[in-house]
């Protein structure tokens, strides 16, 4: 039974790294309570970012783990990204952990081993295995968004994103039943060798199958019409963790779903590309219109990202190489964006103690640098020129268009146009608004102000030379279409 | 595929009558004055299978009860795990050993973790 396959545990060291490291803060912070809070958000930081350079020595190696993780490109490429996008959201929450929360060491805990569920979902080529990787993330979400323990609204929200978690992870594991009662198996080759063979034989129980799992995952990225948790959850959760949701747990689901869907459900395009366009026009649509009257800046960042999952969505439903390195592409020029904006909502919702967009007046006199940035982010997100979010957005536009889908495209495009208004909204209050009476410069921590250049120097390097990251993406890519 | 959906369709409707029909029942008889309405205390209060019921149903649980059951769970876990390794110990050998050591070792850690965050106190 064993014979034949794989067991290099060394394939995971990048992973061991990271849960010793996570044991190791929590560990510290146990040991020695007297321990400066921020430095335990440094020690992740730099950890995370040590790890992402370890996982670089698996550049073009390709090898498996008993057939249920597969290493290649691919999953250097989002074991990087994970790790980067939690060493910023750690380093980004260093004041705000120290000053607001409980429990600092469980926290950087808690994203270091949600970035390890992230990592495996990426890596998963077997149904089970990418299951407990979503959990794995999920979890620790769960904890992470009920994190402020005496703020009423964090608990409402950790409350119900684990029943509505724990109900679309139910839908899930049913739809993966179905599909194994079809086919046998649940590694994506076996599924797509199976489905090839004798897909007709079942097509009620396959569309059922492909249904549920469709539902399960619409939840975890929140895609309309399954993302009525996503603004409460948001709202809810400490600012540094919906910094985190909207990164992390949208992105990973998108590295689970490119692999799924290209490897085991490929064969079988037809029978789910027609729900996915559906779901892409619906969320780019809903997303992004009922965004205009938020008056939260989480809450609107809920809707923002929800509309941006209708973009990526286009991609999954146009399967193909082309369009699966533009969705990678985008998602990169997305996440790079949201934390430059997201840096910017942490430093100043921390230090004005206000969500409102209202309360953003009067940044441009206040904290300039980080008015400059958001500024930059907000531009990115819209998608104008110069920025990553245009070239990453006319890349996967382009990418639906050839694989058929112009009238997704064309939904994008008016979306995009929509949301330019309420990003510009947010810039109206920092830039046009006067600041409030008595409102004078604030100080902003230098860690915050460089991480905030950081993120812009990513957005200019995504937008002006993104040759160098899509050949990156195209090679990684590369690896799910073979 | 649709018959066999049926069946099960046949029995759901069986398993919602099956209920339904004496709460309509009793209405309809309730309805033409066939049914008699004497209501009295103790037969509109709750049924406690025999027992007089005392104080409200909705009480609050101590949230502390909810750290100890899932420490229980933990431990509980971890001997049905060594059943098995325990029966099977002489054929596995080794490498079997080593595993439930680095089994027992995680869960050590996070009970000494547990013990030190004082989830083991009542306060």
């Amino acid at each position: 039974m064993t014979e034949g396959l794989n067991f290099d545990y060394t394939v995971f060291i990048p992973e061991f790294l990271l849960l010793g490291l996570a044991a190791a803060i929590v560990a510290l912070d146990l040991a020695y309570p007297a321990i400066r809070k921020q430095w335990l958000a440094y020690i992740a930081g730099c950890g995370l970012l040590a790890t992402a350079g370890v996982s670089l020595a698996w550049i073009d190696v390709e090898t498996n783990f008993a057939d249920l993780v597969v290493v290649d490109n691919y999953l250097t490429y989002f074991r990087v990204f994970f790790m980067v996008i939690a060493a910023v959201v750690a380093f980004a929450s260093a004041d705000l952990v120290a000053q607001r929360l409980k429990h600092p060491g469980e926290y950087y805990g808690l994203i270091i081993v949600s970035t390890v569920g992230a990592i495996g979902m990426a890596g998963a080529r077997e149904l089970m295995t990418a299951y407990l990787s979503l959990e794995l993330l999920s979890f620790s979400l769960y904890i992470l968004v009920s994190y402020a323990k005496f703020d009423r609204r964090s608990n409402e929200a950790g409350m119900k994103y684990i029943l509505l978690g724990a109900f679309s992870s139910a839908m899930f594991l049913y739809g993966m039943s179905l599909i194994y009662g079809i086919t046998g198996t649940t590694y994506y080759s076996g599924i797509a060798a199976a489905l090839g063979e004798r897909a007709t034989d079942f097509e009620w129980a396959l569309l059922m199958g492909l249904v549920l799992m469709i539902a399960g995952i619409g939840f975890k990225i929140a895609a309309v019409p399954f993302h009525m948790w996503t603004p409460d959850a948001y709202e809810g959760a400490p600012v540094a963790v919906t910094a985190y949701l909207a990164t992390t747990s949208k992105a990973a689901g998108f590295a689970f779903v490119l692999p799924l869907f290209s490897n085991a459900f490929q064969v079988v395009h037809d029978d789910w590309s027609w729900m996915l366009a559906g779901m892409a026009a619906a969320t780019m649509i809903l997303g992004n219109v009922v965004a205009l009257q938020q008056r939260n800046i989480k809450r609107l960042m809920a809707y923002s990202s929800i509309g941006q999952v209708g973009y990526l969505l286009m991609g999954v439903a146009a399967l193909s190489h082309a369009s699966a390195s533009a969705l990678v592409l985008h998602l990169t020029g997305y996440m790079v964006s949201n934390l430059a904006l997201f840096v910017v909502i942490i430093a100043w919702v921390h230090m004005n103690d206000s969500e409102e967009i209202a309360d953003f007046r009067g940044m441009r006199e206040r904290a300039p640098l980080l008015a400059g940035v958001l500024a930059g982010a907000l531009f990115s997100l819209a998608g104008l020129p110069l920025f990553a979010g245009f070239v990453t957005k006319f890349i996967l536009f382009q990418a639906a268009t050839d694989d058929g889908y112009l009238w997704l495209a064309a939904i994008g495009v008016t979306t995009s146009v929509i949301s330019l208004y309420y990003y510009l909204q947010v810039m109206r209050e920092a830039f046009v608004s006067a600041p409030a009476e008595g409102a004078g410069p604030l100080p902003v921590p230098l860690l915050m102000r460089g991480l905030a250049v950081a993120m812009m120097l990513g957005v200019f390097y995504v937008g002006l030379y993104p040759q160098q990251l899509f050949d990156a993406i195209d090679n990684a890519t590369r690896f799910l279409f073979v | 595929m649709i018959e066999q959906f049926g069946r099960a369709g046949f029995l759901l409707l069986f398993a919602v009558a099956f209920p339904l029909l004496p709460i309509v029942a009793s209405v309809v008889l309730g309805v033409f004055k066939i049914r008699p309405r004497k209501p009295d205390p103790v037969k509109e209060s709750i049924y406690e299978c025999g027992m007089v019921p005392i104080g409200n149903a909705q009480v609050r649980y101590n949230v502390r009860y909810y750290v100890f059951g899932l420490l229980f769970v933990i431990f509980d876990v971890e001997a049905v795990f060594l059943y098995p390794w325990a029966v099977t110990y002489r054929q596995l050998g080794l490498y079997a050993f080593v595993e439930v050591v680095l089994f027992l070792g995680i869960l050590f850690v996070g009970y000494a973790y547990a013990w030190r965050k004082g989830a083991m106190e009542w306060k």
